[in-house]
């Protein structure tokens, strides 16, 4: 125990039951990928050098495409998430009280899974789904290639409109919570200054949002940065995400690339730590204050 | 400092706890004794037996769940518990469980396909030998047509279960003549742009697809018999991205984006967005018309220059907590009775692996007059234009250079 401070020793102990299993499953899984990472404790014999797996993705070309790509994806689906989600936060809380319960409908997108979501977007958007024959009916195409080619255009449309239908709900949640506290006598008074309504929102409303804007900015992205379900309906196959990639190689491929599935976990893992780092690191310099993440 | 000390020690308290949770530990798969079925069977009464399998098809689900499942309890008095899940899936749990050196598991049997069969063979993961104290397989089946599962030894690690070959599906309301070789195809596909596709390997139907085109456009199947020869590959490949890259073009979103897999391949052809379907299973067609999924003018061919037929098996895991059981289950599914019973296409459709020249004639009679619906190529018409599987290790190579030769070119 002199080795470290009693005190500390008891809170150790007791925080055990977070920490625990904290260490033994997230820690032992990460431990255990980047172990397999460096081809140690694989399935099968691991021939080639420690960092083997690392030299075959980062020579690959196709692997910066994916994470380019995946990085676009998550970066505008996020930030639409966002942007949407505050806006619509502002005008829910600003209906009159009657209306406030009907609003409650936001949350409909929030209870369906990620899978039902991009699922609602196959089906309506792609060009023998629901949109693609009403425009038929209604004479405003003659036929399926007519129809613009939302899924496939090889931006991931796709994609960012079912990330965006399920996040921006989700920023409007965390915004409201925060507009719940707020004191509309600050707009009141804005406005009987001669403030305009443009005005009100963007220099008082908007950095009273800033931390759930910025939270939810984070969760969001890193959540469709590494996320699997819904590229797997709806995304194409050049350049794919990264998550699908990494999930052929673990399932589908011979068990000698194991390494390199996980070189590509090892690699996402650390860049969502920088990244939540170098975020909050601008962000604490922006608004010169301390802020929670 | 004292956080980081705090921390460290944590560690160092939680190393022995992840060295034992991941070494892996060296289990020592039992060898079978040579001890007569009927005591196997006695053994195995009252138990119960989890079979794994891939879960993604309704209709055999349902023979499992019914057929299987009756005729186990009344035979054997086992009672059959279907676990649906991936190979791919499957292989990583006992991967795991290896791993954390768990000598008695939950999965007993495994329907599984052979680039799986191969990794889990590599990997110690399975029970045997076994599949040559079955009586029904020394009974019924040819020896020599299950001695390699991909190019892969067996090695009696495995009990053949069923039979496929790959077929194409068309619309004759649509296309009257199908495209019934290689050459043909590839015109078909030029003059119909966006008509086509297959789905990406390492999608298991796609990859079949590719495989098909590789015999065809490098001088046919035979010289890749002897086993991998890196050489060959090196000279031959080529031919294959050509011959791919040159419809790509003309291929459903112009080649930029490929089905994920067979399922989303039939949505597309269900739908009339492409022209062609394709299954590794003849009788898929049939069974998607019978669910309504396909219209009736839906029909198979298979291409002339040679249409790859696999046998599909089933294999006990090493760690099975009931080996017994297993055993009678992986005999009973290659009986008479259940072989014929998976031929009916109302059923499943899967061809029989049982050798037609080791039945009675009343036995023989009995698949004979199994009525395989009018989508369903006959055996007679498959055999003519059947060829073998490609060993693994070309299987694996063709899926991963396919990305960069053909998918991100």
């Amino acid at each position: 125990m002199s080795l470290i401070g009693s005190r500390t020793a008891i809170l150790i102990l007791k925080l055990s039951p977070l920490i625990l299993p904290f260490v033994v499953l997230f820690c032992g899984g990460v431990f255990l990928t980047v172990c397999q990472s460096l081809g140690i404790f694989t399935p099968l014999p691991h021939t080639g050098g420690i960092l083997a797996a690392y030299n075959i993705i980062l020579s690959d070309p196709s692997f910066f495409a994916s994470f380019g790509f995946s990085l676009g994806v998550a970066l505008t689906s996020a930030a639409g998430s966002v942007a949407a989600g505050t806006f619509l936060a502002y005008r829910v809380w600003q209906l009159p009280k009657a209306l406030a319960g009907a609003a409650l409908m936001y949350k409909i997108p929030l209870i369906l899974p990620h899978i039902a979501v991009a699922f609602v977007v196959l089906i309506f958007w792609s060009q023998s789904g629901i949109l693609s024959s009403l425009a038929y009916h209604l004479g405003l195409i003659q036929s399926m290639p007519d129809f613009p080619n939302v899924l496939y255009s090889g931006w991931g449309l796709g994609m960012i409109l079912a990330y965006t239908l399920k996040g921006t709900p989700f920023a409007m949640l965390l915004i409201l919570a925060l507009l719940v506290r707020f004191d509309v006598r600050q707009i009141q008074t804005a406005a009987m200054l001669g403030a305009s309504k443009r005005c009100i929102f963007f220099s008082i409303v908007l950095p009273r949002l800033a931390p759930a804007m910025h939270t939810s900015f984070i969760i969001l992205f890193l959540y469709s940065f590494g996320a699997f379900d819904i590229p797997y309906i709806l995304s194409e196959s050049r350049p794919g995400m990264l998550s699908l990639h990494v999930f052929d190689l673990y399932f589908k491929h011979d068990l000698a690339r194991r390494p390199e599935a996980m070189a590509i976990l090892t690699l996402m893992f650390c860049f969502a730590v920088l990244f939540i780092i170098a975020y909050s690191k601008t962000v604490t310099h922006l608004e010169n204050g301390v802020r929670k993440l | 400092m004292n956080k980081f000390r705090s921390m460290s020690l944590l560690l160092t308290l939680m190393l022995p706890v992840f060295l034992t949770m991941f070494l892996p530990v060296r289990v020592t798969g039992g060898t079978l004794p040579d001890i007569p079925f009927d005591r196997i069977e006695a053994q195995a009464r009252g138990s119960r037996v989890s079979w794994y399998m891939y879960g993604g098809w309704t209709h055999v689900n349902t023979w499992v769940d019914t057929f299987v499942a009756k005729e186990m309890k009344q035979r054997y008095d086992i009672h059959v518990k279907r676990v649906p899940m991936d190979a791919g899936v499957f292989i990583n749990k006992l991967l795991n469980e290896k791993a954390a050196g768990k000598t008695t598991g939950t999965i007993d049997l495994l329907w599984i396909n052979g680039e799986n069969f191969k990794n889990a063979k590599q990997a110690g993961l399975l029970f045997g030998p076994f599949a040559g104290h079955l009586p029904h397989v020394k009974q019924y089946v040819d020896p020599d047509s299950i001695t390699h599962d991909f190019g892969f030894p067996v090695d009696g690690f495995e009990a053949p279960f069923g039979r496929a070959q790959f077929v194409l599906e068309y619309d004759t309301n649509r296309t009257e003549i199908p495209p019934d070789t290689v050459a043909a195809l590839k015109q078909w596909i030029m003059d119909n742009p966006g008509q086509f596709t297959y789905p990406q390997p390492p999608d298991f139907t796609g990859s079949a697809f590719i495989r098909h085109i590789f015999y065809a456009v490098t001088g046919g199947h035979g010289q890749y018999m002897a086993g991998w020869d890196p050489d060959l590959y090196e000279k031959n490949a080529p031919l294959l991205w050509d011959w791919l890259n040159q419809i790509k073009p003309f291929l459903w979103q112009k080649g930029r984006t490929y089905p994920k897999d067979n399922a989303f391949l039939d949505t597309l052809f269900a739908r009339g967005e492409v022209a062609f379907g394709m299954s590794y299973h003849p009788p898929h067609a049939q069974n998607m018309i019978m669910a309504g999924s396909y219209p009736d003018t839906v029909r198979t061919f298979a291409l002339k220059d040679g249409s790859i037929f696999n046998t599909h098996f089933t294999a006990i895991a090493f760690n099975a907590p009931n080996k017994a059981g297993a055993m009678v289950l992986a005999n009973f599914l290659v009986s008479v009775d259940a072989q014929v019973s998976k031929f009916q296409p109302e059923n499943w459709g899967d061809f029989p692996v049982l050798a037609m020249n080791r039945l009675t004639p009343k036995d023989r009679q009995r698949f004979e007059t199994v009525d395989l619906g009018p989508a369903t190529l006959t055996p007679d018409q498959l055999a003519a234009v059947a060829v073998p599987e490609i060993p693994a290790q070309y299987l694996e190579s063709l899926e991963q250079d396919w990305k960069t030769h053909v998918l991100d070119r």
